[in-house]
């Protein structure tokens, strides 16, 4: 056999040896065993390494959340796995789970903290690091910032939601989830009173018929779109109607394939609302039970001003077929069959969807008349009748939105600005009275304009801390919210992570982090499940925990005298005792892993889970599943019992006997969820004459996010080695280009060059380019729009007007650093 | 076709290579077959591509369909349900298919062409 692997030879931190081993009796033993489960076939033995130690982790990419096993033997990865017994996954993993063991040992992890003298970056020592950004803190503490991740782990999250709201009473700490799922956050709040999906995973087992808006989930959520496929394999009909403003691998899949033109989904959405009201075939008895009736409002808040239902159909009337063909390109005919097929109470409906729909100008209102519809027509409620958003980050949910590290929230579904949330706060964590800011800090995109705002024309952010992220090639119209920061002398970036990135380029301290299994970790899937991992192997060099920074920095805060790192006993923030009742200072690296500190952590954020009825497990419970999903309750024989499905009687425990159906967090205290109206707007930049195409951005299935781990797997960053842009084949002969020519893409932002793909993976209608956002050489960033919902926050990457033109013949190699 | 996919991305592909024998060979040979590696057809070599589908991805359920995505020659890896295929009366047997397969064991060996393997 042909064993001359293309990259066997490129990974130097993994011998031969253990590479080979790694391929031949890990990943592929087990997709081997799906395989042969799948077709009844009695698994092949798999082969044993008696010196390798297994244990179960969830990946470290998408929101998916599949679990894998980690096989480790002295010390280094040597065998990734899907993990079986995992419910998600079953087993199976996409590439880049197969794959994800190798992102550890990419060649140039960072491993020495390292500050910035005289323009170039020294190596210091861990007590220095700490010491500079304590001093950074405290020179002025309202102008500090923290932006963060939804691939935080729930503890390190917490630890700075603490450190930030309840030692600094500052207000001003982001997740970089406001880019990614802030839209789906405000329209569970503004339809349900409560944050995330009430459906999970198994609707999608369950139901008839899957939607897709604008979701291509054969690339992005690939082993859940394996799921409902397998489906089809065992001789189940599903059918699949693929929304979308391009053609994806997922498209290919579909029963019925709908193109719209970008911002018009609210018109398809208001088309089927208004069918269903027409014909009479919305579910009259779900409405009058369980629905109330809500409009947005010129003011575009979270509110909205409540209607009458005879409002409501009103605001419908003009939404015809017609009406939305004309504004949406999809033919009058299928805005009826849509409407038909809601109107049926013999097919369970689940609609899904991701970026789509929450990088939109108008996120938080597409939200609301997804869910609508599906409240409108009553198919809502029994497994396989769903609206569920999926989340793109592994603990988007479990560490953004349920630790609440947003400007506006403190946990469990608390807001700053509440006076009885913040009481509630300072109560648990000990604080005296008063000590929270009711004002909520910066949103991420006015953060970085703060920040890279001199300070004497009103830049009040000086000091920006960044854990896990990336936002020096993930935020939109980089120029203005990244770069503009350099030539700024007063203004401080701080930068945790595992490689080099955009942002590390213009960080003055970079400090280097434990990644993944490096660590102990808590992470929460797209369907409320909290999944936990242990630490396996020791981090690089210097390299240590971003919890651990969190609470070092906290620690010398309190040594320098910051009285906010105190509770109301005078006692620090961060206080752990071990089995034996004695403190141990987890602040000195040595010592942070005497005591566990994610559990000690977790059982405090558990305290804060109870109020919007988001009950966690103890710790220890989530050490033997694999994942459980919210609320977890405590039975009466003392076992703990997980939740599939929210709101509903027969599976919620916190739904009244006799209910059924119950929003026992209803905005209106009346048990009802809200029925959206809000009208389609244009979007904020449109094509014209001067930039003539429309540009969207997104993923692809190989690279995860701004690659920074993926392309350093030479597998993965092998099958797609840099970033592309996808024309309609007509639209590229009328300009004359050919497949592969460099072309400039210029908006009113920025411009960059990069190869041209025609008929690749992706198919863009005529009048529109995608390009992917993964390659730090070819920045699509440089070029978005950073217009924001009016209600999330979110920007928009899905849409801005672009020119295409041919680019210079100088090089075929793109600017900027190599990895 | 008038274009050819290896055009995209042999430009970029050549540097990633640089550690693998094989990837280099492959490269060199389309230089030396085409001239600059423009548009035209590689020429048929005693090999032929086989996708072992124990070892393939798309086999086993997950997505992938980058062999397909990058081969030169028009037609000769086709996709069916997302599951690809080698058509081996047209594969001229470059490799390249080899070169780019993600799999955790490369699911493609490059065999000689003989009776039933595409002679």
């Amino acid at each position: 056999m042909n064993t001359n692997t293309v990259t066997a030879s490129s990974v130097p931190a993994v011998s031969g040896l253990d590479r080979r081993r790694f391929l031949k009796h890990a990943a592929l033993a087990s997709a081997a065993a799906v395989a042969a489960t799948r077709s009844g076939l009695t698994p092949p033995a798999q082969a044993v390494e008696t010196d390798t130690r297994w244990d179960k982790a969830p990946c470290r990419f998408c929101g998916t959340g599949c679990h894998v096993e980690v096989g480790v033997r002295d010390g280094k990865i040597v065998g990734i796995r899907g993990d079986a017994k995992a419910e998600v996954n079953k087993g199976l993993l996409c590439v880049k789970g197969y794959h994800v063991g190798m992102i550890l040992y990419g060649k140039d992890r960072l491993t020495q903290p390292m500050l910035r003298r005289n323009g170039r970056m020294e190596v210091i020592t861990w007590d220095e690091a700490i010491d500079v950004v304590a001093r950074r803190i405290l020179a002025a503490p309202e102008r500090f910032a923290v932006y963060g991740s939804g691939q935080w782990t729930v503890a390190e999250g917490y630890a700075s939601q603490k450190l930030m709201k309840a030692g600094l009473a500052n207000n001003h700490i982001e997740p970089n989830a406001r880019l990614c799922m802030a839209s789906a956050v405000t329209g569970y709040l503004s339809v349900y009173g409560v944050d995330e999906p009430a459906g999970c995973y198994d609707d999608l087992d369950t139901c008839d018929v899957l939607i897709l808006w604008g979701n291509n989930m054969a690339e992005m959520h690939p082993v859940l779109f394996s799921r409902i496929l397998e489906r089809r394999n065992r001789g189940e009909k599903i059918r699949i109607i693929d929304f979308s403003t391009r053609r994806t691998r997922t498209s290919e899949f579909a029963d019925d394939y709908l193109e719209f033109r970008p911002q018009s989904d609210l018109a398809i959405a208001n088309g089927i609302a208004h069918l269903l009201i027409r014909s009479g075939t919305y579910s009259k008895e779900f409405v009058e039970k369980h629905c109330a009736f809500k409009t947005d409002t010129a003011e575009h808040t979270l509110d909205g001003r409540p209607i009458s239902f005879a409002d409501y159909c009103r605001e419908l009337e003009a939404y015809t077929p017609e009406k939305v063909e004309e504004i949406s390109g999809v033919p009058a005919e299928k805005i009826r069959m849509l409407g038909e097929l809601f109107g049926r109470k013999d097919v369970r409906i689940t609609s899904v969807w991701c970026m789509g729909m929450n990088q939109h100008a108008r996120g938080t209102n597409i939200n609301r008349l997804v869910h609508g519809i599906h409240l409108l027509s009553g198919h809502w409620g029994r497994p396989g009748d769903a609206p569920t958003s999926l989340t793109g980050q592994p603990s988007a949910c479990g560490t953004a939105r349920e630790v609440g590290t947003l400007c506006h929230l403190l946990p469990g579904g608390r807001v700053v600005a509440n006076p009885e949330h913040r009481k509630q706060s300072e109560a648990i964590w000990n604080l005296p009275e008063g000590r929270l800011n009711p004002k909520p800090g910066y949103h991420t995109v006015q953060l970085f304009e703060k920040f890279c705002t001199a300070t004497d024309k009103g830049g009040d952010i000086q000091t920006l801390f960044t854990q896990v992220t990336n936002p020096g090639q993930s935020l939109p119209n980089l120029h203005k919210l990244f770069k503009s920061k350099q030539g700024l002398e007063d203004k401080f970036l701080i930068v945790c992570d595992v490689y080099p990135t955009a942002t590390t380029e213009l960080a003055d301290l970079i400090l280097p982090a434990a990644m993944w299994v490096e660590k102990n970790g808590i992470y929460g899937n797209s369907e409320r499940r909290t999944q936990q991992w242990f630490r396996m192997v020791r981090p690089p060099g210097n390299a240590r925990d971003d919890c651990w920074m969190t609470i070092a920095i906290a620690r010398r805060l309190f040594e320098l005298g910051h009285p906010g790192m105190k509770d109301k006993e005078g006692k620090f923030l961060f206080t752990f005792k071990n089995e034996k009742g004695e403190e141990v200072p987890v602040w000195e690296w040595e010592r942070y892993y005497d005591v566990n500190v994610d559990r000690a952590l977790f059982e405090e954020y558990r305290l804060f889970t109870r109020l919007k009825h988001k009950d966690l497990a103890p710790y220890d419970e989530y050490v033997k599943a694999r994942g459980l999903r919210w609320p977890v309750v405590q039975q009466a024989d003392g076992s703990w019992r997980e939740t599939k499905f929210r709101f509903m009687e027969f599976d919620d425990p916190y739904v009244k006997k006799g209910a059924g159906i119950q929003f026992y967090h209803s905005v209106t205290k009346d048990d009802r969820a809200q029925v959206w109206f809000a009208p389609y707007e244009l979007p904020p930049e449109v094509p014209d004459a001067e930039y003539p195409f429309w540009l969207g951005t997104g993923r692809v299935l190989e690279h995860w996010h701004t690659g920074t781990m993926t392309m350093r797997v030479p597998q993965l960053r092998n099958a797609v080695p840099h970033s592309y842009v996808e024309m309609h084949p007509s639209d590229a002969a009328e300009k004359g280009f050919k497949n592969g020519d460099l072309v400039k893409l210029k908006t009113r932002r920025g411009e960059l060059e990069l190869p041209l793909w025609i008929s690749g993976r992706g198919h863009p209608p005529r009048g529109s380019v995608f390009v992917p956002f993964f390659d730090e050489r070819i920045m699509i960033n440089d070029l978005t729009l950073d217009a924001v919902c009016p209600v999330s926050k979110e920007p928009d990457y899905k849409k801005c007007a672009v020119d295409v033109q041919r680019g210079s013949q100088r090089s075929a190699r793109p600017p900027g650093p190599t990895i | 076709m008038s274009v050819s996919r290896r055009n995209l991305f042999s430009k970029f592909l050549r540097p990633l290579q640089a550690g693998s024998k094989k990837a280099a060979s492959t490269v060199g040979r389309a230089a030396a077959a085409g001239g600059s590696g423009e548009s035209s057809p590689m020429e048929r070599t005693n090999q032929v591509a086989v996708i072992q589908g124990r070892f393939c991805l798309a086999y086993q359920g997950s997505f992938c369909s980058v062999c397909y995505e990058r081969c030169p020659v028009p037609n000769a890896i086709q996709l069916n349900e997302g599951v690809p295929r080698i058509v081996l009366e047209i594969c001229t047997g470059c490799g390249v298919c080899h070169d780019v397969c993600p799999a955790p064991e490369n699911a493609i060996l490059v065999t000689e062409r003989r009776p039933g393997f595409g002679a």
